[in-house]
């Protein structure tokens, strides 16, 4: 797409590694969120999101999220951003999930399921890794 | 010395603590701290279920400290730097993970942090859960730093009710102590 900057921010030991790639039609979230101010650290994710959606026409698009672990206020956060996934495949846009995660990451599966079941349009998949 | 160390440690051994942190805390504590209390577990040979709990556990704790403590240690040369005080501890008996949290707080936000933790201690799995995904999708309450999703989550961690008690320091603040206590499913 035409003047639109792809997004990357580096991971920190409480932050995850963000990759937006409105060419490759890739939104990735992988790692660690516990930041001090999840609202703050967000925004501008959040800010590219919604305005890729209004701009991804016809485009196909993979949500990846692999997060460890991730503190309460970042889970509200996942949600506005998987609100805005659910709204823009209500529309009608070609957009899916993928929810990947450690086999051995109990918590992570249950969060997964738990953000599926409050979503209406977008195909959820719960993407489990097994280890060796 | 003036400060028995020894007595201190042998004692709060035999309470089974395994961890405590007292002072100003900041969100490098709460990451330095993290990494340790991972590997403590590990070694311990704790399960992946149990370990996640109480590292949210104690995340949301120091957390609540970094962001409601009335208790700091300000700059005064630049007003922005500031560290909020409190005090964790973590200790193990009788087949759970104790996560305590304390820091001063309020005499007047003593009713709020009251009703906020009645309102949820002696709720079921599924109404937390239903409380808690309501709560995700709804607006922030006014004045909160947080979602107010964290005591919910806390309570859903917990294996019996979370118990508190405030302890009056003078006519403007008092000490708020928390527990919450995870299930060792190891």
């Amino acid at each position: 797409m035409n003047d639109f900057n792809n997004l990357n921010i580096a991971p920190t030991k409480s932050s995850p590694e963000i990759t937006l790639d409105a060419d490759a039609g890739l939104l990735r979230i992988r790692g660690e969120s516990f930041p001090e101010n999840a609202s703050k650290f967000y925004a501008p994710v959040i800010e590219w999101i919604a305005e890729y959606f209004v701009e991804a026409a016809g485009r196909k698009t993979v949500f990846e999220i692999e997060i460890v672990y991730f503190n309460s206020s970042t889970s509200k956060v996942l949600m506005n951003l998987l609100d805005l996934a659910d709204y823009a495949a209500g529309e009608g846009k070609d957009v899916s999930v993928h929810w990947i995660c450690d086999e051995e990451n109990e918590t992570a599966i249950e969060c997964g399921e738990e953000f599926k079941e409050d979503l209406t349009h977008v195909p959820f998949a719960i993407v489990i890794k097994k280890n060796g | 010395m003036d400060f028995d160390l020894y007595q201190f440690h042998e004692g709060i051994k035999k309470d089974g603590v395994l961890f405590c942190y007292s002072g100003p805390i900041s969100q490098a504590t709460v990451e330095g701290i993290g990494v340790t209390l991972r590997l403590n577990m590990e070694i311990a040979e704790a399960g992946g279920y149990t370990t996640q709990n109480v590292f949210l556990v104690f995340v949301e704790q120091m957390q609540n400290i970094l962001n409601y403590s009335e208790e700091w240690l300000t700059s005064e040369l630049d007003a922005d730097k500031e560290l909020r005080k409190g005090i964790l501890v973590i200790s193990q008996a009788e087949g759970y993970f104790h996560v305590y949290c304390g820091n001063r707080i309020l005499n007047k936000d003593m009713d709020v942090f009251r009703n906020r933790i009645e309102s949820v201690r002696l709720l079921g799995k599924e109404e937390l859960k239903a409380l808690y995904k309501e709560r995700r999708k709804g607006e922030r309450e006014p004045g909160s730093k947080g979602a107010g999703l964290g005591l919910i989550d806390m309570a859903r961690r917990s294996g019996k009710p979370m118990e508190y008690q405030f302890t009056k320091i003078d006519d403007t603040y008092s000490f708020f102590s928390i527990r919450v206590s995870v299930e060792d499913r190891t």
